[in-house]
């Protein structure tokens, strides 16, 4: 292992939670990449599954005390994703770039689902317009985004195959 | 890829369980403690993040009103200025201007902070707090009208219950006063979650579709006169004693950008004549076609019966009001 690697990691981490706070609110768009989900991913392909649940514990935590009506739905929903990623990494995680884009997507699908699920303020039809139209867009934009920083970052596998 | 081997699963599941039940504990709090805790991350580990988000939002609204500037000086991009988007942006910035110069004193101007994006929230985040003198149960409103209320107050941001909350509660009246009630979200799923409804008005007080409804004043915490909404249907209920009636909220939630808060000293004070440009219009516009309906059908000139409504659609554009649907 490059012992450089847990400093690059650790600096686009920052990136993300940053562009989260800055670059997301400026563009302002209906449909929105979720960097903290990539961040979230980031760690968890590199950490032991408990690691990976506390980190999303804490990422959702701190994402929730903005919405204090739903407080703890985001944080359960980045726990299993965390988690649930680092366990999966294994099948999931290879250096082939589709593979690292659907694994985005399904990362931030999944926790669309359990957030929305979670939350319980949507009904029937409104959640299911949610999930299936505009959260698979915002998990596509997310997985793009995603794909960007695996290439920028440096693995150099994937580098060589973008 | 550099991968860290599992030395033992059941540390991994185990670690995972406490992160879930912890997360449910969370969503399981009651509400006080919830915000406690809440607010504490708010002014705590967020408010860096915070800080850097409210910059980001204004600086996509300087970017915005920039370019609208722009526009304005060059008499070449004056036909952009059709543009549906920048207009109504313009009209929101000139109307919260307005609305200030009309309020003189006693309000705080804000910025939202949007949320996660994820599905309806139906509250909202605003870059003032207790150092702005911001205090729970303030009402905030824009040019339009009633948005919501102040629910929660940390040292610099405050959390706003909006119209479309469950909690959401406003006594409100038609604009002569012949109607009382109390408005709330409508509830529902699809288009209805974004309708309110007025109930417990009186059966021989009988509202039009188009009629203006405003706070009434009653409850002490919303001032009398603020724009609630705009009279779409009556509602079939069960309630044989009363009404209830759709209701099109004053402000839409999409545009819930830039507001103000009204503090509690304003509110006592009252909002007289601030709101009532557009108000009054709407209602000087219906004496009008009320009476040119009269006098149509005293005559049976039925010119005056299809033309009828005319002035009212020229009052209601000179106010700002948006036109009433239908036949």
């Amino acid at each position: 292992m490059n012992r450089s690697r847990p400093f690059v990691t650790a600096f686009w981490i920052v990136v993300l939670v940053l562009a989260h706070y800055t670059l997301r609110p400026f563009l302002g768009w209906r449909v929105q990449a979720d960097f903290l989900i990539v961040a979230l991913l980031l760690v968890a392909v590199r950490a032991r599954p408990a690691v990976a649940a506390v980190c999303g514990l804490a990422i959702g935590a701190g994402t929730d005390a903005l919405t204090p009506e739903t407080f703890g739905a985001g944080a359960l929903a980045m726990t299993l994703v965390g988690f649930g990623a680092s366990w999966l990494k294994a099948a999931f995680f290879t250096e082939n770039l589709a593979l690292n884009a659907v694994f985005v997507f399904a990362g931030k699908w999944a926790f669309d689902v359990v957030y929305l699920v979670a939350q319980r303020r949507m009904h029937a039809a409104d959640l299911l317009v949610q999930l299936v139209w505009w959260s698979p867009l915002s998990a596509g934009l997310t997985a793009a985004v995603g794909i960007g920083v695996l290439v920028w970052s440096g693995t150099d596998s994937v580098r060589r195959r973008a | 890829m550099a991968r860290v081997t599992r030395t033992d699963p059941r540390l991994d599941l185990a670690a995972a369980a406490t992160c879930v039940v912890a997360a449910l504990v969370c969503l399981a709090l009651p509400a006080t403690t919830r915000d406690a805790v809440a607010g504490a991350l708010r002014s705590s580990l967020m408010a860096p993040l915070l800080r850097l988000q409210e910059r980001a939002e204004l600086g996509r609204r300087t970017l915005r009103g920039h370019d609208v500037a722009a526009q304005v000086a060059d008499s070449v991009a004056l036909r952009a200025l059709r543009l549906t988007g920048i207009e109504q942006e313009n009209a929101h910035l000139r109307g919260l201007l307005g609305l200030g110069a009309a309020l003189r004193w006693g309000f705080v101007p804000a910025e939202a902070l949007g949320g996660r994006g994820v599905g309806d929230d139906p509250t909202m985040l605003i870059s003032v707090g207790r150092r702005e003198g911001i205090e729970p149960l303030s009402p905030v409103v824009t040019p339009d009208g009633l948005l919501g209320v102040v629910d929660r107050v940390d040292a610099n941001l405050s959390t706003v219950i909006l119209w479309q909350h469950p909690d959401f509660r406003v006594s409100a009246m038609s604009t002569n006063g012949d109607a009382y009630g109390m408005v709330q979200a409508h509830g529902g799923s699809g288009a209805n979650r974004f309708f309110l409804e007025m109930r417990g008005v009186l059966l021989r007080a009988q509202l039009k579709p188009g009629d203006v409804i405003v706070t009434s004043g009653l409850g002490g915490v919303y001032p009398r006169g603020i724009p609630v909404g705009t009279v779409v249907s009556e509602l079939r209920t069960p309630d044989q004693w009363a009404r209830s009636y759709l209701v099109r909220p004053a402000v839409p939630l999409s545009e819930a950008g830039s507001v103000l808060v009204l503090s509690r000293e304003r509110a006592d004070a009252g909002v007289p004549n601030v709101w009532a440009s557009a108000v009054g219009a709407d209602s000087a516009a219906r004496r009008v076609v009320a009476a040119i309906d009269s006098i149509a059908r005293l005559t049976g000139d039925s010119n005056t019966v299809r033309q009828r409504r005319a002035p009212m659609d020229t009052a209601r554009a000179r106010a700002g009001v948006p036109g009433r649907r239908g036949p």
